[in-house]
């Protein structure tokens, strides 16, 4: 593997982290060392564990201070799941020997192993969850804590299940453990980089077309549900979007972007400024391998994601505050983490129809800004 | 019978070696460093100083380089991974470059320095992380700090005063050195460089001449020796806190300069009266001190603060929770007042 410049997406670590902090009722342990922990706990704002293991438990071994940390835990209520960074993968220590006392999940999921979603992946593997065909309403899909629209997502189509009328059952992967490992039969999508592939999927929420199909095959599905109010919301909130559109259109030229995001986010990106602004797509980069309809590469670096602004010259950038810092003083619009330098306090989605009116004001604000400053 | 010690406390929580010793190496704004590890060790470090740097207004980004290893480099050895990174960083524009090593390169055992003393026509400088688990953030920082000090060579003194291991994570770093600035110039003494603080690597050969090198905290002490053996240059141990902390070091750094330092005394004494007046306002309250700090240090200058200002604090139930800041010289207590008159009025 080549040499990497500011690698800029967290590790498979990381991505079990997210995954099992997110379910209520588990106390997540990072077994290593100060520096693992910090970056996770940090990121995912919600507490978790750590070993702490320190350079005498790497020679002697590690058994006694992981089971001093679960014991310490033990007696919460909490189920206790344990994830493995780096050295504890390779001391070869037979942690599950280890931990065989107890009622614990073990996730191997080490640093140099790969990046956030396949650490995700894994952890929802171990957690293996079996749909309960008795379960009533639907899960939401591709909630996930690294994601900063994770909470704003699910609210939203929290809101449109009600207006449909149709309950909630599961958010995976943020709800109690006992409703993760219980999904209903049918889910809808938000994030499809962190699906977790539970149940039959209805469709995603990300954009109105989406939104508008996916809430259509709920009302087939579900003979109570009214997708009417759903679909006269979109129709309403679409107009408005497309007269704020046309207003711009009217004075500025479409913008030329640069998309950097995973492939759900910018897809749906991709896919609305063409739509709505007839924008010009000219670059899209990757944070992960996933795959979408439009031509991408993957752009894993800061290196990587300077060379494709540079190349591109767009007027608006999309992505994570590293590359707002290479944007110079391009119009710039965050999707991804992280999202440094702005107060951030309320929750805000992407999907759903309020996700697609709050991304897209917030491109239209940035472009017009942008005019004014270089006036 | 456990062979093993018991670990304290401190040194698990005491945060990650690596990321105190990328603190300082990456304000070297002409060098590159090279992490040695996987790419998420990496990205876990550039993401914080990103985010630390974005606080601080700092435009500039830090250079990162990851010798990205994988599963076959930690089962084989990430020896040529390492040589490989330092190969192609060294045909940059670079005037140095600065290797770190992880926790995981440490366990299989690669030999860092051995690849760093191959010839590479820039100066390759293998900063030791070794101790790497049991380190601590400020076990790293003093390692890079003695690291590019050791780079630095014997100079003649002049008049100038060093400001040594400033915390360039920290929230106020700007308005803390702008603080000890403030007082130096009360006594006419003039600063010399920030070590390490965006800094080029050909100014780190300035620092031997200084006549005075004053230190972030104590944690720095074994810093401020090393310095102190290899220029014999004296140091004062931390920057000052509280108001009669900040008195007594005008008169330690007027005493370690040989200056009359009795006027700036009564300057800064003048002015901190003024702003004890600005909040008399705040007197006769009942407060209870908490964080976000818990040093002593700090506790220590607040308890001053509220006594000037009559404010009773205890633990008695109705008591006013009041924050408690690393207040950094006069100016640092002020904003700390601020955040108390708000709380007090809230």
């Amino acid at each position: 593997m080549p040499e990497c410049d500011n690698p800029l997406w967290p590790c498979a670590m990381t991505g079990a982290a997210a995954c099992l902090a997110g379910c209520t009722g588990v106390s997540v342990v990072i077994h290593g060392s100060s520096g693992c922990y910090y970056y996770p706990s940090t990121l995912l704002h919600v507490p978790i564990h750590g070993t702490f293991i320190l350079e005498n438990e790497v020679i002697f071994g590690s058994e006694e201070r992981l089971l001093e940390v679960i014991g310490s835990l033990s007696g919460t209520g909490n189920r206790i799941a344990v994830i493995t960074t780096c050295v504890p993968a390779i001391l070869g220590e037979d942690v599950k020997a280890m931990l065989s006392g107890y009622d614990v999940l073990l996730v191997d999921s080490p640093g140099f192993l790969g990046d956030v979603e396949s650490g995700y992946a894994r952890a929802l593997e171990l957690l293996k969850p079996q749909v309960d065909p008795a379960a009533e309403g639907v899960n939401i899909d591709g909630a996930c804590l690294l994601d900063p629209f994770s909470r704003g997502n699910v609210q939203e189509i929290l809101r449109l299940l009600r207006l449909a009328s149709v309950p909630c059952r599961t958010v995976m992967c943020d709800d109690t453990l006992e409703n993760i490992l219980r999904p209903a039969r049918y889910t809808v999508g938000t994030n499809a980089d962190f699906s977790s592939g539970v149940g039959e999927t209805l469709g995603g929420t990300l954009g109105f077309e989406q939104t508008r199909a996916t809430f259509s095959r709920v009302a087939d599905i579900f003979p109570a549900a009214d997708a009417g109010p759903v679909f006269s919301e979109i129709g309403r909130q679409e107009e408005r979007l497309v007269r704020a559109c046309d207003k711009y259109l009217q004075r500025f030229d479409p913008p030329s972007v640069a998309i950097f995001a995973g492939a759900s986010y910018a897809d749906f990106a991709a896919g609305t400024l063409k739509q709505y602004l007839d924008a010009e797509i000219r670059c899209i980069g990757l944070r992960n391998h996933g795959t979408l309809s439009r031509t991408a590469e993957y752009a894993g670096s800061l290196g990587e994601v300077k060379a494709m602004i540079g190349s591109a010259v767009p007027d608006l950038v999309i992505g994570s505050s590293f590359e707002r810092s290479v944007s110079r003083n391009r119009a710039f619009s965050g999707i991804i983490p992280p999202l440094r330098g702005t107060v951030r306090l309320a929750p805000r989605p992407l999907a759903g129809i309020n996700g697609t009116l709050a991304f897209m004001e917030d491109v239209l604000n940035a472009c017009m800004d942008q005019k004014t400053r270089n006036r | 019978m456990s062979l093993k010690a018991s670990p304290t406390l401190s040194s698990r929580s005491g945060g990650c070696t690596l990321t105190g010793a990328l603190s300082v190496t990456t304000h070297v704004r002409d060098a590159v460093s090279i992490i040695h590890g996987p790419r998420g060790c990496a990205h876990h470090n550039f993401s914080l100083l990103h985010a630390t740097g974005l606080d601080n207004d700092l435009a500039v980004i830090p250079d990162l380089v990851s010798s990205a290893l994988g599963e076959s480099d930690i089962v084989f050895g990430g020896e040529d991974a390492l040589f490989r990174t330092i190969h192609a960083v060294c045909e940059r524009d670079v005037s140095a470059v600065f290797v770190l090593s992880t926790c995981i390169v440490d366990t299989i055992g690669d030999d860092v320095e051995a690849v760093c003393a191959r010839e590479y026509g820039v100066p390759v400088i293998p900063v030791s992380t070794a101790g790497f688990l049991g380190g601590t953030f400020h076990d790293g920082v003093n390692k890079a700090l003695i690291s590019l000090a050791g780079i630095a060579p014997p100079i003649e003194h002049d008049r100038s005063v060093n400001i040594i291991g400033e915390m360039n994570l920290e929230y106020e770093v700007e308005e803390n050195f702008a603080e000890v600035l403030r007082l130096l110039t009360l006594l006419g003494i003039p600063a010399g460089i920030r070590f390490v603080h965006n800094l080029r690597f050909d100014e780190i050969g300035m620092l031997g001449g200084a006549q005075l090198n004053i230190l972030r905290d104590p944690s720095l002490v074994p810093v401020g020796e090393f310095l102190k053996a290899r220029f014999g240059t004296p140091y004062i141990s931390s920057f000052p806190h509280g108001l009669s902390g900040t008195l007594t070091f005008l008169k330690s750094v007027a005493d370690a300069c040989r200056v009359d330092g009795s006027r700036a005394m009564g300057i800064e004494q003048a002015l901190q009266g003024e702003i004890l007046a600005d909040f008399a306002d705040l007197g006769r309250s009942r407060a209870v001190f908490f964080g976000p700090v818990t040093d002593p240090v700090s506790f220590l200058a607040a308890q001053e603060a509220a006594d000037a200002l009559h404010i009773r604090v205890g633990s008695d139930p109705g008591a006013c929770p009041l924050p408690v800041h690393p207040a950094v010289g006069t100016a640092g207590v002020k904003r700390m007042l601020h955040c108390w008159r708000r709380t007090l009025h809230a």
